[in-house]
Parts: C-alpha cells; sequence; structure tokens
C-alpha cells in the first residue's frame, strides 16, 4: 500500500518535474500549488498508462470532482490492477 | 558546418551512448531553478550541455506523462535562458482542448532548434478569435496559425440527403474554411496550417460509408478532396486523417477524454499529432533534413560484406530477413526519388563496399542513386563533415542510419546537429522506425525534387575533388532561390542584431553591435544597413545576412558583413555585393571598402573580398586586411542563380 502511494508520487513528481513534492492519501488538488483540473487529468492519463489500466469515464469524473484526493486515486487505482489481475 | 555557427560544445559528457528516454528526462532538483543540476547527472556541466542533451532526449514516441513531464523542463530551461537558432511564433486554434497539444508544440519545434513562441486561443473561440480584428490573435502577430479542427467543426448533411444537397454541402464547408483561413492570413500575413478532417471510426453505412453520398465518411472525404482542390500559396493542408488512419481510428481518438475534457484525440498521440505539426513548422523554416547517410553492412543489407562476401550477405528474395532489407531498400529508394538526397557513410575497403551495389541481384540502390560514397576506416564522424561539405550541405541537413550504437553514439555526442535515430535490431522495423521522426518534410515536391539525383549521377571521386562548374550551377539553378535584400527596418531589427551578436564563422569584423547601434545606424543618412532573407524550394530560410555600411569620402566603407553558414555558396555573397554597388554608384562615390579582422572562428572568410575581386589596400599589424573595388563602368556584376527583390 505503501508502495503504491510511493509510485504515484513518483509520477506526480515526474509531471511536475519536481521532486520535492510530497503527497499522502489526503493530499487534494488544492493543496499542491500548480494542480489544476489540467493537471488532474494529466496525473490520471499518466497513471493509467503506467498501470496500463483504462478508467471508465465514470471512474474519471469521478475522480474529478471536488472532495476527491490522491486516496480516491489510489483506490481506484487497486480496484482495477486487482481485477485485472 | 553548423547553421548560423552559434558555438556548440564538442564533448557532451553526461549524454551516455543512448540518450533515448523510456523513463523521463532527469528531473530538476526542488525549486532551485537557478544553477540546479540534473539529479543523475553526476558531473557539473553548463547549461548549453544540458541543453544539447535534453534535445536528444524528445523524441516523437515519448508518450504522454513523458512528453508532460519535457515540456515542463522546457520552461524551466527557456527561463534560465536556453534558446535554439530559429524561433516561430505559433498561434494554435481549435474548437477543443488544445493545451497539452501546444505544450507539446513547442516541445518538439524546441527539439528541432527552433524556439516556439505559442498563442493557444482560449477554449471555443477560433472564428472569433479570426473574425474579430482587434482579437488577442491579431495582436499576438502570428507567423503560423494552425486551424486546429476537427470533424465535429463540419455539420453535417442528414444521410438521407440528395446526392447534390450533400455535394453543395460539402462544398459550403470547403468555401468556409477556406474564407477563414483567407481572412487570417490577410490580416497577419501568416501562413495557415490547417488540419484535414478525421471521419469517427464507426461507420453507420457499414462497407458502404466511402460510396454512399451523406454518409459521414463519404462527407469528410468530400471535403478533404475540396481543401486539396485550388490550394493557395499561404495554406498548407496538414493531414490529420492521415494521422488517425495511421494510428488506426480506433485508438487515434479516445472518446472517454473527449467527453471528458474536450481533447482533440487519444492522450498517448497528443505527442504524434503535435509532432507531425512541428515537422511542418519547421519544414516552412527550411529546416527539414534533406540527405539520409546510411551505413552498408547490417544497414542495407545483413552479414558484413568484407568477412561474408557477395554470396555470404543476407539479402533479397527467399530469406525472409534478406526481403526485409530490400524492403528497407525499396523505401530508401522512393525517398531519393522525392527529393531526398543519399549519401553512403561505412567502414569498408572501397572496393568491397561498392561490389554489392555493382553486381548483387538483390540490390534495389544502385551506385547512381547515391550522391556521395564514403567507404573507409576513418571515424564516421570525420566522414560525415567530408559528406557534408562535398554536397555544400549543413550538418543539420543529414540524418545518418547505422545499425551498431556506438557509431550512432559517437555521432551523436560529436556532431549533435546531425539526426541520428535509434534503429531497432530487426531490418523490418527500421522503416518505421526512420519515418516516425518525420524528417524530411517539404512544403511542396516539385519537378527538380523528383530529378534530384540526376543532379549528381557522377562517379564519387570526381565529387570529392569538387563537382564540376557545370553541375554545381545546375543544382543552384534548381534550388529556385528568392533573395529579398532592403534596409533593415523594425521587423528585422532583432533578427539582424541576433546575427550580429552570435555569428562567428561568416562574420568579417566581429562588431557587435547592440540594437541600440543598430538602430541609429538604420535611421543616419551616411550609414547603409542591409539584410538579406532567402527563400528556395526547401522553404524559406528566413533572414540570413546582415551588412553594416558607412559612407566616408567617396568611397562606402564595410563595417559588418554576416552571413548564416547554411547559405554558404548559394551566391548570397554576389547578389549582396551586386547591390551594393548600384548602391554606391547611386550616391555616386568611387569605392567600396572592405575589411577583414582575423579571430580564431573566421577563417572562413579569410579570402572573401580577393574572392569577390577586391585588390587589397593595406594590412595593420594585428593581421586585420583592408580591401577596395573600384566601382566605375567597368565593373560588371558578378553571376549568380537566386532571383533578387530588391528595394
Amino acid at each position: 500500500m505503501n508502495s503504491l502511494l510511493a509510485e504515484v508520487t513518483g509520477v506526480i513528481r515526474d509531471l511536475f518535474e519536481d521532486d520535492q513534492i510530497t503527497v499522502t492519501e489526503s493530499t487534494r488538488a488544492p493543496d499542491v500549488e500548480g494542480w489544476d483540473s489540467l493537471m488532474h487529468l494529466n496525473i490520471i492519463i499518466a497513471v493509467e498508462q503506467r498501470y496500463a489500466i483504462r478508467f471508465s469515464t465514470a471512474e474519471i469524473a469521478r475522480l474529478k470532482e471536488p472532495g476527491q484526493n490522491v486516496g480516491s486515486l489510489l483506490d481506484a487505482i487497486r480496484s482495477k490492477t486487482r481485477t485485472s489481475s | 558546418m553548423p547553421s548560423e555557427d552559434a558555438p556548440l560544445p564538442r564533448h557532451r559528457d553526461k549524454s551516455g551512448p543512448d540518450p533515448r528516454p523510456h523513463s523521463p528526462p532527469p528531473a530538476e532538483s526542488g525549486h532551485s531553478s537557478n544553477g540546479a543540476h540534473p539529479v543523475d547527472a553526476p558531473q557539473s556541466s553548463g547549461l548549453s550541455d544540458r541543453a544539447a542533451a535534453f534535445r536528444l532526449s524528445i523524441v516523437p514516441d515519448m508518450g504522454f506523462a513523458a512528453a508532460t513531464a519535457a515540456a515542463r523542463r522546457l520552461k524551466k530551461l527557456r527561463d534560465e535562458g536556453v534558446s535554439s537558432r530559429s524561433s516561430a511564433r505559433v498561434a494554435v486554434l481549435g474548437n477543443s482542448t488544445t493545451s497539452q497539444l501546444t505544450s507539446f508544440l513547442e516541445l518538439f519545434l524546441f527539439a528541432r532548434g527552433i524556439d516556439g513562441v505559442i498563442y493557444e486561443a482560449p477554449y471555443g473561440l477560433m472564428r472569433q478569435e479570426i473574425l474579430d480584428p482587434e482579437s488577442e490573435l491579431y495582436r499576438f502577430g502570428p507567423q503560423f496559425v494552425v486551424l486546429a479542427g476537427s470533424r465535429r467543426d463540419l455539420s453535417l448533411p442528414p444521410p438521407a440527403a440528395p446526392p447534390e444537397d450533400v455535394a453543395l454541402a460539402a462544398d459550403a464547408a470547403v468555401t468556409e474554411w477556406r474564407t477563414l483561413g483567407r481572412t487570417v492570413h490577410e490580416r497577419s500575413g501568416c501562413r495557415v496550417i490547417q488540419n484535414n478532417f478525421e471521419p469517427p471510426a464507426w461507420r453507420a453505412f457499414g462497407n458502404l460509408e466511402m460510396s454512399h453520398a451523406g454518409a459521414i465518411g463519404d462527407f469528410v472525404d468530400r471535403v478533404n478532396r475540396g481543401l486539396r482542390r485550388d490550394l493557395p500559396e499561404w495554406l498548407t493542408l496538414h493531414d490529420l486523417d492521415g494521422l488517425a488512419a495511421s494510428i488506426g481510428r480506433w485508438n487515434w481518438g479516445d472518446e472517454r477524454y473527449f467527453h471528458l475534457a474536450k481533447l482533440p484525440c487519444a492522450p498517448e498521440h497528443l505527442a504524434t499529432y503535435a509532432h507531425s505539426l512541428a515537422a511542418l513548422i519547421s519544414a516552412h523554416l527550411g529546416r527539414g533534413r534533406k540527405c539520409l547517410v546510411l551505413d552498408l553492412d547490417n544497414t542495407l543489407w545483413g552479414g558484413v560484406i568484407g568477412d561474408d562476401g557477395l554470396s555470404g550477405v543476407i539479402l533479397g528474395a527467399g530469406d525472409p530477413v534478406g526481403e526485409a532489407y530490400v524492403e528497407f531498400q525499396r523505401y530508401v529508394r522512393a525517398l531519393s526519388q522525392r527529393g531526398v538526397i543519399l549519401a553512403v557513410c561505412s567502414k569498408n575497403e572501397e572496393v568491397n563496399a561498392r561490389e554489392p551495389f555493382e553486381r548483387h541481384p538483390g540490390m534495389v540502390l544502385k551506385l547512381e542513386d547515391i550522391a556521395c560514397f564514403v567507404a573507409n576506416w576513418e571515424d564516421k564522424a570525420t566522414n560525415l563533415v567530408r559528406i557534408a561539405e562535398t554536397l555544400n550541405l549543413g550538418m543539420d541537413a543529414l540524418v545518418f542510419v547505422d545499425d551498431l550504437p556506438h557509431e550512432r553514439a559517437l555521432v551523436r555526442r560529436l556532431l549533435p546537429d546531425v539526426a541520428v535515430p535509434e534503429l531497432p535490431a530487426d531490418p523490418t522495423d527500421y522503416i518505421q522506425a526512420i519515418e516516425q521522426h518525420r524528417y524530411f518534410e517539404v512544403v511542396s515536391v516539385t519537378r527538380e525534387d523528383l530529378q534530384r539525383t540526376s543532379f549528381y549521377r557522377s562517379d564519387a571521386q570526381r565529387r570529392f575533388t569538387g563537382s564540376s562548374a557545370a553541375d554545381l550551377d545546375a543544382f543552384l539553378q534548381s534550388l529556385e532561390m528568392h533573395a529579398s535584400c532592403g534596409p533593415i527596418g523594425p521587423h528585422e531589427l532583432a533578427r539582424a542584431t541576433q546575427l550580429i551578436g552570435r555569428s562567428n564563422q561568416f562574420n568579417l569584423t566581429t562588431r557587435r553591435h547592440s540594437t541600440t547601434d543598430v538602430q541609429r545606424m538604420t535611421a543616419h543618412p551616411q550609414w547603409v544597413t542591409r539584410v538579406v532573407g532567402l527563400a528556395d524550394r526547401f522553404g524559406d530560410q528566413g533572414l540570413i545576412s546582415v551588412l553594416l555600411a558607412e559612407q566616408q569620402d567617396d568611397a562606402l566603407v564595410i563595417d559588418t558583413w554576416i552571413m548564416s553558414c547554411r547559405v554558404l555558396k548559394r551566391g548570397v555573397e554576389q547578389l549582396l555585393l551586386n547591390h551594393l554597388v548600384a548602391l554606391a554608384r547611386d550616391r555616386d562615390l568611387r569605392h567600396i571598402v572592405g575589411e577583414y579582422v582575423p579571430t580564431s572562428k573566421n577563417g572562413l572568410v579569410q579570402d572573401h573580398y580577393a574572392r569577390l575581386g577586391f585588390a587589397p589596400l593595406d594590412t595593420r599589424n594585428d593581421g586585420a586586411t583592408r580591401w577596395q573595388l573600384e566601382v566605375g563602368a567597368e565593373w560588371q556584376p558578378l553571376s549568380h542563380h537566386i532571383n533578387g527583390a530588391a528595394q
């Protein structure tokens, strides 16, 4: 579980080109400077590529709703990687 | 010779042998952008080294996440002062989300040595931006406007419409887009790059989709054909439909991201889309590659000719791998027939290297297809320089294809301007590996392109000793060069000052006048300022020469004469001198005086004035020489092959 958070942190750091970014499961987009709706989308796309998974339209839409945090993203990844393996 | 001769590092220490980033490029550490070093680069290296390595790491198949990270890295590098040799102001207008597309476009332009200044129209405002003469678009002043349309911008006729109505609707769509394009072109003077349209992957009419008038596939096809008809000079069509088809229509559009965020195509293909646009823009800036340099052993055939002998190399029908090499040669020959110049650069005994071309039945390529054939035991970088010189091309015109990773690494390291694609292990995959880079994009194909090889058809030995004058004349003629020559005006000031500040090789006096100095000269009646722009069949080379001269008594004294090395030996000097003599005569002057101040870098132009017919006047202690030309009635204009438009 911690390793998944670490991996996703890596994806986020790569996208931001910033190795100092730290996130926890409770981190939400407004907590990180520059994490706008475009970056949010970029993160979802990068995560799909990283884990070779495909979120449904509704799942992505849900992840874009206010109140969702990094934990929501990790849950979404887990639900996909569990069913596909 | 690197174009515009910005000083280039001879060694890039930290770019490993194979800088293809399957992992993202090294990240900057922290927020301290000033002087921060890449985390995984152990040695400290300068900004320009990092920029050069970064440029090489940008490849068309780099995927969404890597491209996003690289685009952010580029912004940081540019903030730190990294710049390219050329720049381009590009506006992207689309009724879709173009943020990622434009940042990738900037990235791929940078990879091609172009600093993109990008204007992204607000979402969904394409038409308003074009039609409103006061819009931000016109304030931006674009050189290129990309009309990034998609089929969703088309109003489709009902499928039951009679064929005449379908035809009318298609014509109306073509007219509307042509009018939008013409409006933005006429108001801003820009070149318009317009997408054609891609049909959806689904087909309501199934197999009849392309033949039933009014089916979406048929309608989109009609519009696309209409767009190609009577294409005006200012308009370039970007074949988005071809791009979508090459990727596969179901894969091209990831409709989830259209529904969620109005992305114009699937995220993983945005880089391909942006790269395709960057290649077109680069071609229009005259920066398309012109020459394909090929290794031989395990590149054009399997095996080593020197060891395996003529009957031992793998080539030709009957052997699957041999057929793959034949197919690759067909691809190379097709490029050559389209106008790409071919050269060979091989470590071999020359007689061995030539033997398959002369005697192997499986060879598609013949010796007469090869403009410059170099087979010896010297290092490939040296030989590539020789090939470029022989063909009178800049290093940035070359693409070097070699199956050996260390040869590729050597060339990348020593000649960063040469494009060196990665080559997969399987020769079947060579074609796609080269093709995906879009190196040889051109703005048009002329009859001369199709006959190009004939200009070079002579034996390689003679090419080494220099082409005959007749061949060179024919070649220069075929370039269809046009020059404009006029005073430095407000629009030319920045570029002129940039040339003055940067040029080292073709620079007679290396006086680094500031923008203010040059501006003052342009306003002063005693001073003559000139810039020369050159365009040829390959595209617009932009402003490539600057001259500053001051009238002193009965002489015009040339203070500064600079030219970009990428147009060396094209006749620009002759054209400019002719222009200058006419100008001196108009002012009733008797002489033109030129000066050469030697530096460690400008040996190239030591004999510049002697070559142009000037007589030596005097030599200073520091080695500077002065030269004089009488401009009396007996002086005859110098010949060249450029059509001039002097003002």
